[in-house]
């Protein structure tokens, strides 16, 4: 009886409109970086769920404060009711630069694969434009990218070009794809270079398909119809592999968009199916672990090093496998520190009026740093390892660098 | 994932949990919503404010109060956690809470009396050092301080009430209000934003100066609302009380908590930097029980349902307020085991009118064993090796007796203990 009357009755507000779940208890304005470091923004309660409830898609969009939200989501992870308030925030900037036009800086930042092929063609010049102070005074009168922030270094090689040229194992017990994303293509190939041979050492052949970027910089740049296309790309590629074939990410927002917000926020079809294959690289080393198919002939690596862990790996609600796994290996001196966001927020912290917002917020993850004095801070995504270098002055590395150094590839 | 022990929840009974199994060398694994049910809490520890729902006479010793409590009520949560579950809880807490930096005072001994936001004495047990010095056991005269353009405290409507039930004397109770620095009465501002400012040693040294030059004189104490910083670390109210020049007390005012934040954000962490690993995730579910064991259970993560896998599972889940129980129209059914742990005919039946009067939604919870295994209608364990702590337990009120703190440390304990022996 009971179970009629709750198919009949229950829960039917939320389904219908799954704002109304929203009690506002306040939990996500509390969270917020962003809120926290700054009191000319609203807070995402009131620019989520709270202006939800007053928009319509017949009228303009209202996108003041909007820009403000970094995108970090942890008012998503936190919120008791599972409001997805930063959807709401995305999807109402996205409206409004669809009515109103996006801005040159949008468009740039948005197309970050193609700057990045731009880059990585013209490295050496690429690179001394970016650490040359009249260009970027240029850069940021005309396009809005802050003097102050480093920009990824460029590679000539590719991953890509790389992996071509690349020895397939012979003897190997299973295949995985690798989505590596654009910044192990063309900002960092010994990662990538670091995942093949991890894989490897274990039995695990890996296979590069073609892929576009992840599309998470057009979504956080007001372009979501240019990331619904990378990504209605990128899934209609995977969806073709093997359906057995498990699908492995090293960047942990890349690996987000994949995993979730594909099918959620970009409404894809078929990514549902793709992303129950995806998993974080250390997520994926630990559950061979736990399978007992790790090698775990480690060498020590007598290091003092520090984890940081990026807002969007809250997201991906695994836990922290990267902690676990560096756990396994000896000589390691393993500490986190837990001082919240670093500020970046991808290409949030870029932007020449955000950048001073972006140190505030990582502020305390700075000093934080400063104070631990360890070798390395490691953080699974780039961005933060970016803001950490710069802001704290400290090496950064993603963690599958030092499995790396245990297995004798450092 | 594997765990030894897998303990799911974010308010007292989980944090009391998973440092009882961290003590005892065991490899806990917390899953945690990524909020606290603490946010949302008054945040002092009440042990036993009142010995049941009817009296308005408050328990003065809290633990001769749980003593009393058990012989009369041999099914109630205290009886099943057991005095020793209280005792030890406390003292497992007590330590931590000084091991994390935090100056708290009290005993099960003896309650404070403490005056809460709208002026009604509260009795309660543990508390932070800077709201000890409002105990109404204590004579001084009181001013009540409150912010203009701050509505979530009200010093006038404080001071009225407690004048009629304090009775020190007509002139014993005041309210006075001041005008903050950078905050326009006009614009929107809340606890969390005042506590951010109040960090600020420069914004804080102005605000001590305005109260002091508004009271004028002395042998007072104030209170004011609960903002005396975000993060514990920089101590703020020990400068703050002194820049005042009076004993000063903090008063805590509606959700989200700022005492609460404070106790929640300082022990995850320090739990997290002793090496627990803690999984922030959308809320645990579904059980997966075979030969009257829980084998696994499954967090909703991005993509795809993760299992945990564990020897143990503590259900340390605080009423509804970290998202795992979920109130349908007319039944309250646990994500769990699938038990409907609750049915009104009319969603009315859950509440009373009076916001005063018990709620009858805050009894409902999982039925128990003496093991604090979640049962089913004739008393057997739904999976033999989970145990549930906290307001998660069916049967008791923790806000109407006063009671949440002290019954999320029994219990809280109890369960650990009983998850490590399975």
């Amino acid at each position: 009886m009971i179970t009629e009357e709750t198919e009949t009755f229950s829960d039917t507000v939320e389904e219908e409109a799954p704002v109304e779940a929203c009690t506002k208890c306040t939990a996500c304005n509390t969270v917020c970086p962003v809120a926290r470091s700054t009191d000319i923004f609203r807070g995402p309660k009131f620019l989520g769920p709270e202006s939800e409830r007053y928009r319509s898609h017949q009228e303009t969009a209202v996108t003041a404060g909007l820009d403000l939200c970094s995108g970090c989501k942890l008012c998503e992870v936190t919120c008791p009711s599972q409001v997805t308030i930063q959807e709401y925030i995305r999807r109402a900037q996205n409206k409004g630069a669809e009515e109103g036009g996006r801005t040159l800086r949008e468009w740039v930042l948005g197309h970050t694969r193609l700057l990045s092929t731009f880059g990585s063609m013209t490295a050496p010049l690429a690179n001394f434009g970016n650490r040359n102070p009249l260009v970027r005074m240029l850069m940021e009168k005309v396009v809005g990218i802050h003097r102050k922030r480093p920009l990824p270094r460029y590679q000539w090689l590719t991953f890509e070009r790389w992996m071509k040229r690349h020895p397939r194992p012979r003897q190997t017990r299973r295949t995985v794809a690798y989505f590596y994303g654009c910044w192990v293509n063309y900002n960092e190939r010994r990662l990538g270079e670091q995942v093949v041979a991890i894989l490897e050492r274990n039995g695990i052949d890996v296979i590069v398909p073609k892929q576009k970027c992840c599309g998470i910089p057009a979504v956080v740049n007001s372009n979501m119809d240019l990331a619904r296309k990378y990504g209605s790309e990128n899934v209609r590629r995977l969806s073709e592999l093997p359906a057995d074939m498990d699908i492995i990410a090293s960047s942990t927002s890349c690996g987000l968009m994949l995993k979730h917000d594909y099918a959620h926020l970009l409404e894809i079809n078929g990514a549902e199916k793709v992303g129950a294959r995806v998993y974080d690289i250390c997520e994926y080393l630990w559950m061979l672990h736990e399978a007992g198919e790790l090698d775990v002939d480690f060498q020590p690596v007598p290091m003092r090093l520090l984890y940081h862990a990026p807002c969007h790996l809250k997201s991906h609600g695994i836990g922290y496998p990267a902690t676990r796994l560096l756990r396994l290996i000896p000589g390691v001196h393993l500490e986190e520190v837990d001082e919240g966001c670093c500020g970046i927020s991808g290409t949030f912290g870029m932007k020449v009026e955000k950048y001073d917002l972006s140190m505030k917020i990582g502020s305390r993850l700075f000093e934080a740093v400063k104070a631990a004095g360890s070798d390395s801070v490691l953080a699974d995504c780039e961005t933060c390892r970016m803001q950490v270098e710069h802001g704290a002055g400290s090496r950064s590395a993603h963690p599958i660098d030092i499995v790396a150094r245990a297995y004798g590839h450092g | 994932m594997k765990a030894d022990i897998a303990v799911v929840g974010s308010g007292l009974a989980a944090l009391v949990a998973t440092r009882t199994l961290h003590q005892a060398g065991r490899n806990a694994v917390l899953i945690w919503p990524g909020l606290s049910s603490l946010y949302f809490t008054y945040a002092t520890i009440d042990v036993l404010g009142y010995s049941d729902l009817t009296t308005t006479r408050p328990v003065e010793q809290p633990e001769a109060g749980v003593a009393q409590l058990i012989a009369d009520h041999p099914d109630h949560p205290y009886a099943l956690a057991g005095l020793e579950g209280l005792r030890s809880g406390t003292t497992l807490l007590i330590e931590w809470l000084r091991a994390a930096g935090f100056a708290w005072q009290g005993d099960l001994g003896r309650n404070l009396l403490l005056p809460t936001a709208i002026g009604t004495p509260k009795p309660s047990c543990l508390v932070p050092d800077s709201m000890a010095a409002g105990d109404l056991r204590r004579d001084d005269p009181i001013v009540f301080c409150g912010f203009h353009g701050y509505e979530d405290f009200v010093p006038e409507l404080a001071a009225s009430n407690l004048s009629r039930s304090w009775g020190r004397g007509e002139h014993s109770v005041r309210a006075v209000r001041i005008t903050l620095p950078s905050f326009e009465p006009g614009n929107l501002f809340t606890s969390i934003d005042l506590a951010r400012s109040f960090e600020d040693t420069t914004f804080r040294r102005e605000v001590a100066s305005r109260i002091r030059r508004e009271i004028g004189v002395d042998g007072v104490r104030v209170g004011i609302p609960a903002v005396l910083g975000l993060t514990h670390d920089t101590d703020v109210y020990s400068s703050f009380a002194a820049e005042v020049g009076h004993p000063v007390f903090e008063i805590p005012t509606l959700p989200p908590s700022v005492l609460g934040l404070r106790l929640f954000d300082r022990l995850r962490k320090h739990i997290q930097e002793s090496g627990v690993e803690m999984i922030w995730a959308a809320p645990a579910h579904e059980a997966e029980v075979s030969d009257g064991q829980c084998r696994r259970i499954f967090l909703k993560s991005a993509g795809r349902e993760q299992p945990i896998e564990a020897r143990a599972y503590v259900l340390a889940l605080e009423d509804t307020v970290d998202g795992a129980l979920r109130a349908g129209v007319h039944s309250m059914v646990d994500p769990f085991f699938h038990e409907a742990l609750a049915h009104h005919e009319m969603p009315t039946e859950r509440t009373d009118e009076s916001l005063f009067k018990p709620q009858p939604y805050a009894s409902i919870g999982y039925r128990v064993t003496r093991r604090l295994q979640p049962s089913d209608d004739a008393g057997r364990p739904l999976a033999g090796n989970v145990f549930v702590a906290g307001g998660a337990i069916a049967g008791y009120d923790p806000v109407g007796t006063k009671s949440r703190g002290g019954l999320a440390i029994a219990t809280g304990y109890r369960a650990a203990q009983e998850a490590m022996a399975a």
